[in-house]
């Protein structure tokens, strides 16, 4: 059925799609070629309208080991084309069946290119998909009904609700803003066992495991919550070792007191090229994220160190601290394939070695 | 890290003539290489044995050297210029080899000379299959079972061993050549024997067989400082088993998982830095099994290839330029995007389209050889489209091979009928399954047939193992043709009646006008109107490599079906130039470079140039060749959406060859305005009927001919001009279909064949006059001024095609007496056409009467060629006069017979064609060429023969069987080698006349009489040159059995008389003295002589 995207600014896109439904949330970008079972269930994206650039999706269907979590959490996705068919042998089943088993919302079949244009010039919007209402004005007035009441914190819903564990070995703590498997299975792969924590765990719920070190999770960005978290792990700054992944690494800011700085356009795909101080060897990493760590700020706290930023826009990716015993990455630390841990996870993992 | 200061000078090494397997994808990257090194300070000396490149220009490197490239004349260069070190890897498997030979002879060493780019132990790592699979092991990746054998024995143990079917691949062998798949044990001692014999190391591996699993490959660099980016992947449609070269391949690759993605990324950075490469790129293949996910290494190439230049214009990313910049020690941080201009090098492109490539090959022109695809590759040249979707960029790339089909199918040039389809019997089933299961280069069309004719995408897949994916994408679109056809008009004058929805579904999967025209049995022009009407027109979107993130400074751009336009037009006065698309037979790099340089003039002249291509490989489809590129299919109806958009002042259709030509008459009846010589004249000319009219006007001779349609006029007209005669279509390049026929019988069977490709074009006969001398000359015009660029004589005799036979230049034999005919008749025909640009007129000279062949008002083939032997650029000067400047201005005025000679030597893809006769004959068969260049034409001629890969000896043994004509000819050459001290052997006939004239040479018996005969001797290394002229028009078997074994063993052969007399006199000059090289600027200093 026939369906439609509107933005904020007014700007209309006319698309298709399978469900009747209608969604609102901000509309993202995400440059990466393959991943979307992935992106639609990061948590991280939680509430997000999730438009992909590349414009075939579907291809090679989907499968539940690909999940990076139970449930999709965007709010909507947006694609030029979906593939009918699958083609893999990993598969179990189509991308179309996997988001109708989800209720998930998908519209396609409008021209991507430009609304990423749109995005890349107009900056960050919000907008809705709809398959219910086709006049843009009357849409953006409900876009703007929802942008006036206050903002909803999600963690909630996404973070464990209670204490989970899984893995055997020594024990770590996983602070739940939206952890992803891929994120766990890695640590797992370490050899911890994993302590995962909801994401308002107070100091003391986490200390009584005696952890060796804590991980603060991935999530969704500028979550109200989010100030209430870095309250509770401030006292624990320079006692354990931590890592901070992505909008965890944004949380040990705030526990520092180091603001954020939205970007224009989010950092979202899989070809950001990294680069630290003092060296021609860099990284490419996997990215997803709209707001920074502010770098006059991270420079101005004493034993930190920013150890990488970003080649094209010089924004922080990585922090570090000996005296506060932290490590914060702004990208994510993914797998470089057959399995193999992050080199910034076997680095925390070394941190933690060297404890006692 | 900053350029490297220790080294000064760089010689780069070129990959010599066009080749199958090697194309023009190489002179795109040693110009940006050039460039590249220039921008950082270095001095550049270049050797390339190609005349018909850009980076052979003169101002492409400080200097440049048009030469062999042999380790022998390389080594002379590098005594010469002492560079500090040379890179290889833009030279392609040509470059990469004379390095490895150059540090095996010790002359790098010698002259303290590095190997950048790829180290010479980088090189041997991927080259030599034992130390590849030795290096791949420890690093526990994959390999298919194999083994390397350097004898049929060893091979067959291995082999037998690994169990059948069994891939043969020859060590250090350009595009698999020599590469096939044996299913049992004779098909491997025959091929073990060929293969041991094509590796120049006699090196073959016989692998494991990986058919039908998906081929994906990856373009991977690397810097100095160990980082690294992956430029794009790339997944072959055509599964395991064909040739890349040879195969469909869409960029990005389309049925991976992210895991299987990021392994496979995994496996290409371990395998990049085992290899060793530390400042430059490689390309490595992979198979994977469809069932499992289960990997191998298949190859890697430590070196720019096909496809990294196929990468770089699919992404945007100058993989040329990053790697050249990063062999002299920068780091990929460092080189900027140019494309982007806010990003570097250490960026990953990402897409937002689909990139799809397909394959030209050229079976036509090579009757007898097996259509069939496999290892070897056979492929002439390519075409690249991009989509929004994989339809669309599908349909567009078939319309871009210039194989006269605009989309898959349902164009009104299916083989089979939806009729026939439907209602198929086995017959035709088994006939189409088996273009299925066995790869050609129909397979696609086949694909359509059989999904037509009911058969499920399982079925396919199991025939073919194509990816699902691809196959349902192929479904989608004859589902979508099923439903336009719905709508098909009862009378073809009706307005075309189909639902806007539709419509545009139909355009946004890539059906072109002339397809929906046929399916809705309508006329194009009323489509177009109602596509106009409707709104429905393309819109342009960018390749950015960074799929919008940022504002591109200096994009390219495609066509698609999309709500917003972004091309952006300047208002800048601004020209269009027409490529001249993939690659073939016929049509080459020659045309290109005209087309590069009509940029650069328009850029000098302060004009917007905006080139329309799609052939990924050239040095005209680079981001910075042209002011703005429409990567498109060249046909009417892509061009007008680009000229409707743009708004050029004119159009240069002069430069892309028969292609662009070809369109001239649709786009001025379309009120396009066609730059330089009118749209007129060019009909004068390619019209026979309203040339012989202009040739009787100006006093001019032409042989006798005729214009006909049937069998029936052709007879006639053929004996009243009298055998023999010269058949062919009239609209077509290269000779196609084009014969010399001695009687009516053949006449009969040639008409018909020319029939076929000529269209509703009429077939020309012409008188053949027998043993005349050839002329091509080149002139240019400004509509007052017209000045001759070079008169060519052609060493072979009349007959075989201008673009096969070897040319001298200046003129070696004529007098001044034909000269003078010649060059009044070029003024005269000039000044009738009234020719602004250029003009090529081929002659043929016969009892001092002068004969027009041929008018071609556009660039010839022979344009870069004489540009670089006169030292002026034609094809820019022509590209000015078009915009109104005078030749008077331009400081050309009056033609230059250079002091130095050139000769030009074609060079042959036989050895791709097994069992292909090698005779030289009109239809043209040629893919590239090369130039000889000295002081002395015999000295030139020889440069010009061991260029195109003889291996000119300078004693041993010489067969001679001629033809009864030659045989007062070959008298005196038979006494020169005899004197030179070769031993003669020659046929029984031969052999005779020679004995006769007191020449003793050795009778060998023919082939089905005894033994040894010439080819047990030839198999023993006992023959070091052939002359062999056919007996007549229909060979002997043993003639094609002789011609074909000369291929086999790289035996240095003639099969003309003319082309004996010449390399005789070569030898004898090369054993007197040594060649010696002298570059391109040297000569140039040395003014010519000016002719009024």
């Amino acid at each position: 059925m026939k369906a439609i995207l509107v933005l904020e600014d007014g700007k209309s896109f006319n698309a298709n799609s399978d469900l009747n439904s209608e969604c609102f949330g901000e509309v993202i970008l995400n440059t990466s070629v393959v991943g979307y079972q992935e992106m639609i269930t990061d948590p991280a994206n939680a509430g997000k309208i999730l438009v992909l650039t590349y414009p075939l999706i579907g291809n090679y269907g989907t499968a539940p080991k690909f999940n990076e979590s139970l449930k999709v959490w965007v709010s909507g996705l947006v694609v030029k084309e979906t593939s009918r068919i699958y083609s893999n042998f990993q598969a179990k089943s189509s991308l179309g069946d996997f988001l109708k088993e989800k209720n998930a919302f998908t519209i396609y079949g409008l021209d991507t290119r430009t609304l990423a244009v749109h995005l890349r010039e107009k900056g960050p919007l919000f907008g809705v998909i709809s398959t219910k209402e086709f006049d843009p004005k009357k849409l953006v007035e409900k876009i703007n009904q929802i942008k006036r009441q206050p903002a909803q914190t999600l963690l909630p819903e996404i973070s464990v609700s209670k204490l989970k564990i899984i893995g055997k070995g020594e024990r770590l703590t996983v602070l739940d803003m939206g952890v992803t498997n891929g994120l766990l299975r890695q640590l797992e792969a370490l050899g911890y066992s994993l302590n995962i924590f909801p994401y308002n765990a107070s100091v003391k719920q986490i200390l009584s495991i005696n952890p060796k070190g804590i991980v603060i999770s991935s999530g969704p960005e500028n979550d109200p919550e989010l100030t209430r978290v870095a309250q509770n792990i401030k006292p624990l700054l320079g006692k354990l070792p931590i890592l901070g992944v992505a909008t965890g690494c944004q949380v040990l800011a705030a526990a520092l007191g180091v603001g954020l700085i939205r970007l224009k356009l989010g950092h979202r795909g899989a070809n950001y090229p990294l680069a630290r101080p003092g060296s021609f060897k860099g990284e490419i990493t996997v990215q997803n994220h709209g707001y920074v760590m502010d770098y006059d700020a991270l420079c101005k706290v004493k034993g930190l160190k920013v150890t990488a930023h970003n080649l094209n826009d010089h924004t922080p990716e990585e922090i570090e601290s000996k005296s506060l015993k932290l490590i914060g990455v702004q990208y994510n630390p993914v797998s470089a394939g057959f399995d193999q841990v992050n080199p910034m996870l076997v680095k925390f993992n070394k941190l933690l070695s060297a404890q006692r | 890290m900053p350029r490297r200061k220790d080294i000064k000078k760089i010689l780069i090494i070129g990959s010599g003539p066009i080749v199958i397997g090697q194309a023009c994808e190489f002179d795109y990257s040693g110009s940006q290489a050039c460039k590249a090194l220039r921008e950082e300070g270095y001095r550049t000396v270049l050797v390339n044995s190609n005349p018909a490149t850009i980076m052979t220009d003169p101002g492409m490197a400080d200097v440049t050297y048009i030469e062999p490239l042999t380790v022998d004349v390389l080594t002379k260069i590098i005594a010469k210029e002492r560079p500090d070190a040379i890179l290889p890897t833009l030279g392609g498997q040509t470059g990469l080899n004379l390095a490895f030979f150059l540090m095996k002879h010790g002359v790098l060493k010698k002259y303290g000379v590095e190997s950048i780019g790829s180290s010479v132990g980088a090189i041997s790592c991927a080259e030599d299959r034992n130390l590849f699979k030795k290096a791949m092991q420890e690093i526990e990746v994959e390999v298919p079972k194999s083994g390397i054998a350097t004898s049929v024995k060893e091979g067959m143990r291995i082999g037998l061993d690994i169990g059948f079917p069994l891939i043969l691949r020859p060590a250090y062998c350009l595009g698999g050549s020599g590469g096939a798949i044996a299913y049992n044990k004779e098909e491997l001692e025959s091929f073990l024997a060929k293969g041991i014999e094509a590796s120049p190391v006699h090196q073959i591996l016989v692998e494991q067989s990986v058919l039908g699993w998906k081929e994906i490959e990856f373009e991977v660099m690397r810097d100095c400082a160990d980082n690294v980016i992956m430029v794009t992947s790339m997944e072959n449609v055509d599964p395991m088993g064909v040739h890349t070269g040879d195969s469909i391949v869409v960029a990005p690759a389309q049925t991976l998982t992210p895991e299987e993605y990021i392994n496979f990324v995994n496996l290409c950075k371990k395998i990049i830095r085992k290899i060793g490469i530390s400042g430059g790129g490689a390309n490595i293949q992979f198979g994977q099994n469809p069932d499992n996910g289960k990997i191998v290494i298949i190859e890697v190439n430590p070196r720019l290839s096909r496809s990294s230049a196929l990468a770089s214009k699919a992404t945007g990313v100058p993989i040329a330029r990053i790697a050249t910049k990063l062999a002299v020690g920068l780091t990929l941080p460092e080189v900027m995007n140019q494309v982007t201009s806010k990003t570097t090098s250490f960026f990953e492109p990402t897409v937002d389209y689909c990139v799809f490539k397909i394959c030209r090959f050229t079976f036509e022109k090579f009757p007898y050889a097996e259509r069939v695809l496999n290892t070897s590759m056979k492929a002439v040249g390519e075409a690249m489209s991009i989509g929004r979707n994989f339809k669309e960029a599908l349909q567009k790339g078939m319309r871009s091979i210039e194989i006269k089909r605009y989309g898959f199918g349902a164009d009104g040039k299916d083989k089979i009928s939806d009729e026939m389809l439907k209602k198929a019997d086995s017959v035709l089933l088994k006939q189409i399954k088996d273009k299925i299961s066995i790869p050609n280069d129909e397979r696609f069309f086949y694909i359509r047939y059989a999904l037509k004719a009911g058969l499920g995408l399982d079925e396919i897949y199991r025939l073919s193992h194509i990816d699902r994916w691809f196959l349902d994408n192929m479904k989608q679109l004859v589902e979508l043709e099923e439903e336009i056809k719905r709508y098909k008009n009862k009378k073809i004058e009706d307005e075309p009646n189909i639902p806007q929805e539709l419509l545009v579904q139909a355009k946004a999967d890539g059906f072109s006008d002339i397809q929906l025209a046929f399916l809705l049995n309508a006329k194009e022009e009323k489509v177009r109107q109602l596509r106009k009407k409707n709104n429905s027109r393309a819109v342009y979107k960018l390749v950015d490599t960074c799929a919008g993130e940022f504002n591109a400074k200096q994009p390219y751009f495609y066509s698609t079906q999309e709500t917003k336009d972004e091309a952006r037009p300047s208002r800048n006065k601004k020209v269009i130039i027409l490529g001249g698309g993939p690659n073939r037979i016929g049509q080459g790099i020659e045309f290109d470079y005209c087309c590069c340089h009509a940029a650069y003039a328009l850029k000098e002249e302060g004009v917007d140039s905006i080139m329309v291509n799609c052939n990924p490989e050239t040095v005209s489809t680079d981001y910075d060749t042209s002011d703005r590129l429409y990567f498109e299919p060249l046909t009417f109806e892509d061009i007008m959406n680009i000229i409707e958009i743009e708004k050029p002042i004119g159009v240069i259709v002069q430069f892309g060859g028969q292609t662009p030509i070809n369109l001239a008459v649709a786009l001025r009846e379309a009120g396009v305005n066609i730059l330089g010589t009118s749209s007129e004249s060019i009909d004068i000319a390619e019209d026979r009927k309203r040339f012989k009219h202009m040739i009787d006007k100006l006093g001019l001779l032409q042989p006798n001919s005729g214009t006909v349609f049937t069998f029936e006029e052709a007879q006639k007209v053929a004996s009243n001009i009298g055998y023999p005669v010269l058949v062919r279509p009239s609209y077509v390049l290269g000779g196609r279909a084009m014969e010399i026929v001695y009687d009516a019988e053949l006449l009969e069977r040639f008409i018909k064949e020319a029939a076929e490709v000529s269209g509703e074009h009429p077939i020309l006969i012409d008188k053949f006059l027998e043993d005349a001398i050839e002329v091509d000359v080149d002139l240019i015009g400004d509509g007052e001024t017209f000045v001759i660029g070079g008169i060519m004589e052609h060493i072979e005799q009349a007959g075989v095609h201008s673009g096969d036979a070897a040319m001298s230049l200046p003129t070696y034999t004529l007098s001044p007496d034909i000269l003078k005919k010649i060059r009044e008749a070029t003024y005269r025909l000039a000044k009738e056409l009234n020719i602004v640009g250029l003009m090529n007129v081929q002659y043929a000279v016969k009892d001092a009467k002068v004969y027009i062949l041929e008018v071609n008002p556009r660039a010839s083939r022979t344009v870069p060629l004489v540009s670089k032997v006169i030292g002026v650029p034609l094809a820019k000067l022509a590209t000015k006069v078009m915009l109104g400047k005078k030749l008077k201005d331009l400081g050309f005025a009056e033609e230059l017979i250079p002091k130095h000679i050139a000769v030009k030597e074609s060079v042959f893809p036989f050895n791709r064609f097994p069992g292909v006769d090698v005779m030289l004959g009109p239809e043209m068969k040629s893919t590239g060429e090369v130039m000889g260049i000295d002081t002395d034409f015999s000295s030139a001629y020889i440069k010009s023969q061991i260029a195109a890969g003889q291996k000119i000896p300078r004693k041993g043994n010489v067969f001679i069987s001629v033809h009864d004509r030659d045989k007062r000819d070959v008298i005196a050459i038979a006494k020169k080698l005899k004197d030179l001290g070769f031993n003669l052997f020659a046929s029984s006939g031969t052999a005779s006349v020679l004995e006769k004239n007191n020449i003793p040479a050795k009778v060998l018996p023919k082939i089905t009489e005894g033994r040894p005969n010439i080819l047990d001797l030839m198999k023993d290394g006992k023959i070091q040159m052939v002359i062999n002229t056919p007996s007549g028009r229909i060979p002997r078997q043993d003639e094609v059995k002789i011609r074909s074994q000369v291929i086999l063993y790289n035996i240095p052969y003639t099969t003309t008389i003319f082309g004996a007399q010449a390399t005789v006199s070569g030898i004898e000059m090369f054993m007197k003295k040594d060649l010696s090289v002298k570059s391109l600027q040297e000569y140039h200093k040395i003014k010519g002589k000016k002719v009024k």
